[in-house]
């Protein structure tokens, strides 16, 4: 929240939103912020909370075409291959997620797959159910981002479609048409959208 | 390496290390960059330093029910003044900006052309407790598959949403 609010307030000093623009905005966020507590108060339960993504399965014809472009571009190493997919963490084997404290929260990763969408979760359980829901694109986050240099390496390795996203970051398509983001932390939750 | 030296003989010429300390570091520094030249030479020269996920960008027919559910089940934050009625950032983990995800729940398009589909996305629950998460999961009228340490269930629109311990879901001892 503190952030957030910095934010505008520097938005406000440099002559980016009114006066008026600044109070309502900060009032808003403020009436959000109340009933989130109120609502999280009510309801969440401490042991459901989640601490960090731990990994996205991606399915795809190819995994290990996809996989070995992910480790192209992204400098992500291959662990615990199967006749059917593999993991990339994002890091080495001691390292922790960045910004992270705790020792039980591992390493994000993706788990690359080629299997059927509706594939069962494991051994013995029903197919999935056809989803409602469509996750359309991963944004991840790169060390030392700058737009216009790494749009340069990503079209240097061959990567498609480059674009921009808003104003931190950088879309692509991965060897499967998947739309995938870059940022660094300037896109975040407090200023994405 | 040459940058290291430049920068080395540069505090040697201001006085900020003596010639021993100039010497033992560099000596040292070259033991080290002998050792680690056949990994370095080894390892990709291009591409992008991977930090972690930023978000994860969701669409259903109604981002308002989804918002809710992740944040109420699973205690997403909603990002104050993020809400557009259109979409709503849900924020966990770090703070953002530093290290922290978040869950961008949009009504909006849920088909898509790519060949290659995310089909789940599992979160780590710290301070796992088996009893606790399966008893919290009943009471929101869930009814979690998989194996201790390592649940699913499904979300008001289908989507499969996997929880688990740092313990049985880890890259690293699949």
């Amino acid at each position: 929240m503190e952030g957030f609010i910095a934010t505008k307030l520097d938005d406000f000093a440099q002559g980016k939103i009114s006066r008026r623009r600044l109070i309502e905005t900060l009032t808003s966020a403020v009436a959000a912020l109340c009933a989130t507590e109120d609502a999280k108060a009510a309801s969440a339960d401490p042991a459901l909370k989640v601490a960090l993504v731990n990994h996205v399965s991606y399915t795809c014809p190819n995994f290990k075409e996809a996989a070995d472009w992910y480790s192209k571009v992204f400098n992500l190493d291959q662990v615990g291959a199967t006749a059917n997919d593999v993991a990339l963490p994002f890091g080495k084997k001691a390292e922790k997620p960045y910004g992270v404290t705790a020792n039980d929260v591992p390493l994000s990763h993706l788990i690359i797959r080629t299997r059927a969408v509706n594939a069962p979760a494991g051994a013995g359980q029903e197919p999935r159910r056809k989803s409602r829901a469509l996750v359309d694109h991963i944004g991840y986050t790169v060390a030392d981002f700058d737009r216009d240099k790494a749009r340069a390496e990503l079209i240097s390795l061959g990567v498609k479609n480059v674009r921009d996203g808003g104003l931190y970051s950088l879309h692509m398509l991965d060897p499967f048409g998947y739309d995938v983001q870059i940022s660094g932390f300037a896109n975040n939750a407090l200023t994405d959208g | 390496m040459e940058r290291f030296i430049a920068d080395l003989v540069k505090d040697f010429e201001t006085g900020k290390v003596d010639r021993r300390q100039f010497c033992e570091t560099l000596a040292l520094a070259a033991t080290v960059y002998a050792a680690g030249e056949s990994a370095a030479n080894a390892a990709p020269a291009h591409g992008l330093t991977m930090l972690g996920i930023n978000h994860i960008s969701y669409n259903c027919p109604d981002y308002a029910k989804a918002r809710d559910w992740y944040s109420s089940v699973f205690g997403m934050e909603i990002t104050p003044g993020k809400d557009s009625g259109k979409r709503a950032n849900l924020m966990f983990g770090p703070e953002p900006g530093k290290g922290g995800n978040f869950v961008v729940a949009r009504t909006g398009e849920t088909t898509s052309n790519a060949k290659a589909t995310v089909d789940h996305v599992c979160y780590t629950i710290s301070n796992w407790d088996e009893a606790k998460v399966r008893a919290a999961l009943r009471a929101n009228g869930l009814n979690p598959t998989g194996r201790d340490g390592s649940l699913h269930v499904y979300d008001p629109f289908d989507y499969d949403m996997q929880i688990a311990s740092a313990v049985q879901e880890n890259a690293f001892r699949r």
